[in-house]
């Protein structure tokens, strides 16, 4: 083991620099501020520093190590260029407090990207200021929230997600002030309109849905529920996780969607970063518009006597507040690193994004079709079901490995570990809660037949491997597995010398 | 797009294995009704060669401010990180990996962030810190969320918080989203005319759930009265502190003087500025808030054969196991921009972090020196103690001075109307590391020339 804070050079070690323009002493630090002890850092030179996160690197599994098949998480490549860009100082070095004049190039881009949502999902208006899925969910439903305020229909307290929804839809909605009301799936993992039209009333403000919907399945009412909620009154909301199975195929819109959001870290191939920065834009109908959080961007013609810019010689691009936004939900002008990379990606698909969309989609159902057949012919079918019927999935699937669970014991953490062993990321799994012993599969567009091959092959001869050696597992791993319990039962949460001698 | 997609020119090969004759057989539990016919409204694919040559243009055309001598602080820092940051965070493993569900593959990032914990920490003298929120607005927002999950049910104040009035209206808008859902009252402490807390007001806030101050503040100012605040708010009131994390290396951290909650814009240490975001907010606090605290967090634990390894943990917290009743919505956060952040901190080591903040103070003192000898430019607060930035008094209309200072190449700061709308002849300038004493000359000639020759 390699540990940050081992490493103790003499005082002074670390990052050289220039002399301030005036000398510490000259400071007219309040004596009551003055900070009394140094930081406790560690102290490192550069090749210290280098090797270890180097090293840790070597410790950690991405998308660039190998095969990445989280269901929900949508983990395809990440195009490198996209990494040159976002570190140009036209991205790099700008404050979100420059006058339009300064900005002229990053408002035609971020202009770009609304419209590009925008048409891909048949909404009125984008705003690409939410940082994460999360906070867009959050800021739609804010929005939502105002526009029923506005009109006078304040008693409606409530909001409708299956059970089968991202635990962010229901979290979002209780953070903005709603009820949650969770309806069942039908026996077939699909929506219930039958449910839902017991669950609709004057109190619905709105529903929260993906779709396909997080058991990889296109529903077929889709537009029958939107008619339900809107026929109550309610406004319809679409969790975009799952876009990357629909661009160019259908849209929100279409389905009757009045807002939605896009996770640019899912379908756009902004890095996931270990955890993040995403970045959650939204997009909703005209009757939402004005409530959007600003600044959104705009473009006006030249005039005859203004000269062209750098950026265009037909218009100017500015800043639009709308008129009853909601407010901010981040400070600034949301993760413009992150929309930059993303306008990246589109611009490689163009009017082709279908094809992504369509690649993505052939994937899926190739891989699932591969895990059935290797599993018949290693006479294991009857290890797993699929987490609901369909003659194809969309651009993921699930499988519930109770039977396996049943007849070994072997659940499905069991063989996600197991499948760490053969170099592969385990899929998700317990997600959706309403599949018993799941297994989420989402192999992303940007994996070739011959790995989706080898995975088939490798998660078969896993479902056969015994329950010893499962639970055992993983072996090959940088350490084995790791005791949560312990963790949260010990909490150890920072470095401390005693406590680690 | 050809280079993109592996099975491009395969998918006979791989619908055949499957039965089927064509893509749109894939898409054939699509109804009708909701189908997209056409093809997308958008222009056509791009080589890699003509998106970079298009970013280029595009981006090109923006105004950096490392190109210009610039004075523009107001909440983002420009900074200095070393080359080695950028180097290690394009490594695939970290820049491509997921939320470490699975630790035994993912010990790497979690490791990072469990030093990342350590490091904030004791920063800001506290014993518990998460892997970050989004920004130093929602650590805010959420800090006072947190606090009323935590001392509601003993306040005399029910469901209310205070906050500093000096608070930037985005930052106070980003508060407001977060807290009305919760049916939170917020309101808001006053301030002297020398800008620094009114602590005399302040008691009013004791009984709340939480009280919201910034060190240093809005204006810069570094005020020793809240080093004393949380004696006069008391045990059942949250002191939460917003920091610019910088600054602790010469300033005392707010866990020593009674801070329950520290929050801050994580960008000064380790992220360029970025136009804002990604950024990352930090978010540290003392054991009575663990539960209740957003976002994820490290443990420390052991594999199964006993050896050190380390998971996330305490879960239950979060929105994936909690659903409607967790502490936050959050789930992606901004753990790759918190990881430049820990490796900028163990570059710069205890006396580098010092040094760091020993610079950015300099350069502003020696700014706001120069500004005090300039005939018709005074100091808004002249009595305070700055860090980075601090508020000019103009003869004339601030927007008027940017403009100007702007066909000299200068970005002169934020026109303070921008914030507060009565304040239409005040500027706000900032300096920190990056700023050279040529930059400081340029800004005092160019500006006093300005205040001379305007009518006011």
């Amino acid at each position: 083991m390699s540990h940050l804070h081992t490493h103790q050079g003499a005082e002074g070690t670390g990052y050289a620099q220039p002399s301030p323009l005036a000398s510490a002493e000259t400071l007219n630090i309040p004596d009551g501020l003055r900070r009394q002890r140094l930081p406790a850092l560690p102290r490192l030179s550069e090749p210290e520093v280098v090797r270890h996160y180097t090293w840790l690197s070597t410790r950690n599994f991405g998308i660039d190590t190998g095969f990445y098949p989280l269901g929900s998480c949508t983990m395809k490549h990440n195009p490198r260029v996209n990494e040159v860009i976002a570190q140009l100082p036209g991205i790099a070095d700008i404050h979100p407090l420059q006058p339009e004049s300064h900005l002229q190039g990053l408002l035609c881009i971020f202009y770009e990207m609304q419209e590009m949502l925008a048409t891909c999902s048949g909404m009125d208006a984008v705003t690409l200021q939410p940082v994460a899925g999360a906070q867009g969910e959050f800021t739609a439903i804010r929005c939502i929230q105002e526009y029923h305020r506005m009109i006078g229909q304040d008693g409606r307290t409530k909001v409708i997600v299956p059970d089968s929804a991202h635990g962010t839809n229901p979290a979002s909605a209780a953070m903005a002030g709603y009820e949650i009301v969770e309806i069942p799936s039908a026996e077939d993992g699909r929506l219930d309109l039958e449910a839902l039209r017991t669950a609709v009333g004057d109190d619905t403000a709105a529903m929260m849905i993906t779709n396909p919907n997080t058991l990889g399945i296109f529903e077929p009412d889709i537009a029958e529920a939107s008619q339900i909620v809107h026929d109550a009154g309610g406004q319809m909301y679409y969790d975009g996780a799952n876009f990357n199975a629909i661009l160019g195929k259908t849209s929100p819109g279409l389905m009757g969607f009045d807002a939605v959001h896009y996770n640019l870290h899912k379908t756009f191939a902004q890095p996931h970063g270990g955890g993040g920065p995403g970045s959650g834009p939204i997009g909703v109908k005209k009757h939402l518009v004005d409530f959007l959080p600003g600044p959104i961007a705009k473009r006006v013609p030249l005039r005859k006597d203004e000269p062209e810019t750098e950026v265009s010689d037909a218009w100017r691009y500015h800043w639009w507040r709308p008129s009853k936004s909601i407010g901010k939900v981040q400070q600034w002008h949301g993760n413009a690193g992150a929309i930059i990379r993303s306008w990246a990606f589109y611009r490689r698909y163009g009017n082709e994004l279908e094809t992504m969309t369509e690649h993505a989609v052939l994937n899926a159902n190739y891989l699932r079709h591969r895990i059935t057949s290797e599993a018949e012919s290693q006479g294991v079918a009857d290890s797993f079901n699929d987490g609901a019927p369909a003659d194809v999935v969309k651009h993921e699937f699930t499988l519930s490995l109770a039977p396996l669970k049943e007849a070994k014991g072997v659940g499905a953490m069991d063989v996600a570990k197991g499948l760490l062993d053969h170099g592969y990321m385990a899929p998700t799994v317990y997600f959706p809660l309403v599949v018993p012993e799941c297994v989420m599969v989402e192999p992303t567009e940007t994996e070739s037949k011959e790995v989706l091959d080898a995975f088939a092959a490798n998660f078969v001869k896993v479902l056969q491997e015994d329950a010893e050696t499962l639970h055992a597992a993983p072996k090959s791993t940088p350490v084995g597995r790791v005791d949560e319990v312990h963790a949260a039962r010990n909490l150890w949460l920072k470095h401390d010398t005693e406590q680690e001698e | 797009m050809v280079d993109q997609l592996p099975n491009l020119g395969r998918e006979s090969e791989m619908l055949s294995a499957m039965g089927m004759e064509s893509m749109d057989e894939l898409f054939a539990d699509i109804p009708d009704e909701v189908r997209m016919n056409a093809t997308l409204p958008l222009p056509g694919p791009q080589s890699e060669e003509e998106i970079l040559a298009d970013a280029r243009r595009l981006l090109g055309a923006n105004v950096a401010l490392s190109q210009r001598v610039s004075f523009l602080g107001a909440g983002l820092y420009r900074n200095f990180v070393p080359s080695a940051v950028f180097q290690l965070i394009n490594r695939g493993e970290f820049l491509t990996a997921y939320t470490p569900y699975q630790p035994e593959v993912s010990q790497g990032m979690l490791q990072a962030m469990w030093e990342f914990q350590s490091m904030v920490a004791d920063l800001v003298g506290l014993p518990i810190s998460n892997v970050s929120v989004y920004d130093g607005s929602t650590a805010a927002a959420e800090a006072l969320t947190c606090a009323v999950r935590v001392h509601n049910r003993k306040a005399l104040q029910k469901d209310t918080v205070w906050v500093s009035g000096l608070i930037p209206p985005d930052r106070m808008s980003v508060i407001h989203n977060y807290t009305q859902g919760g049916g939170i009252e917020v309101k808001t402490l006053k301030h002297n005319e020398d800008g620094t807390l009114d602590l005399a007001s302040a008691a009013r806030a004791s009984g709340s759930c939480g009280v919201y101050v910034e060190q240093p503040n809005p204006f810069g100012i570094l005020d020793e009265g809240l080093t004393g605040l949380k004696e006069i708010l008391g045990e059942n009131t949250a002191l939460i502190v917003g920091v610019q994390p910088t600054s602790l290396g010469i300033i005392e951290a707010p866990g020593e003087y009674g801070a329950d909650i520290v929050v801050g814009e994580g960008q000064p240490l380790g992220s360029p500025l970025t136009f804002g975001g990604p950024v990352y907010g930090i978010f540290a606090c003392k054991e009575a808030y663990l539960r209740q605290m957003p976002g994820r967090i490290v443990g420390r634990s052991v594999d199964s054969k006993g050896r050190e390894a380390y998971c996330l943990t305490l879960s239950t917290r979060e929105q994936h196991i909690r659903r409607h009743r967790a502490t936050s919505n959050i789930c992606t956060n901004e753990t790759l921009i918190a990881l430049m952040g820990a490796m900028h901190m163990a570059l710069l080591g205890p006396e580098g972090i010092r040094d760091l903040a020993i610079r950015n103070m300099a350069a502003c003192q020696s700014l706001k020196a120069q500004i005090e000898d300039t005939p018709r430019l005074s100091l808004l607060h002249p009595d305070a103690a700055h860090y980075n930035e601090f508020a000019i008094s103009l003869p004339g209309k601030a927007a008027d001075a940017l403009r100007y200072l702007d066909e000299y190449g200068i970005i002169g700061g934020l026109d303070l109307s921008t914030w507060y709308s009565e304040m239409t002849n005040q500027l706000l300038v900032c300096a920190t590391d990056q700023t050279s004493s040529e930059d400081i000359d340029s800004l005092v000639r160019h500006l006093g020339h300005w205040a001379k020759e305007v009518k006011g």
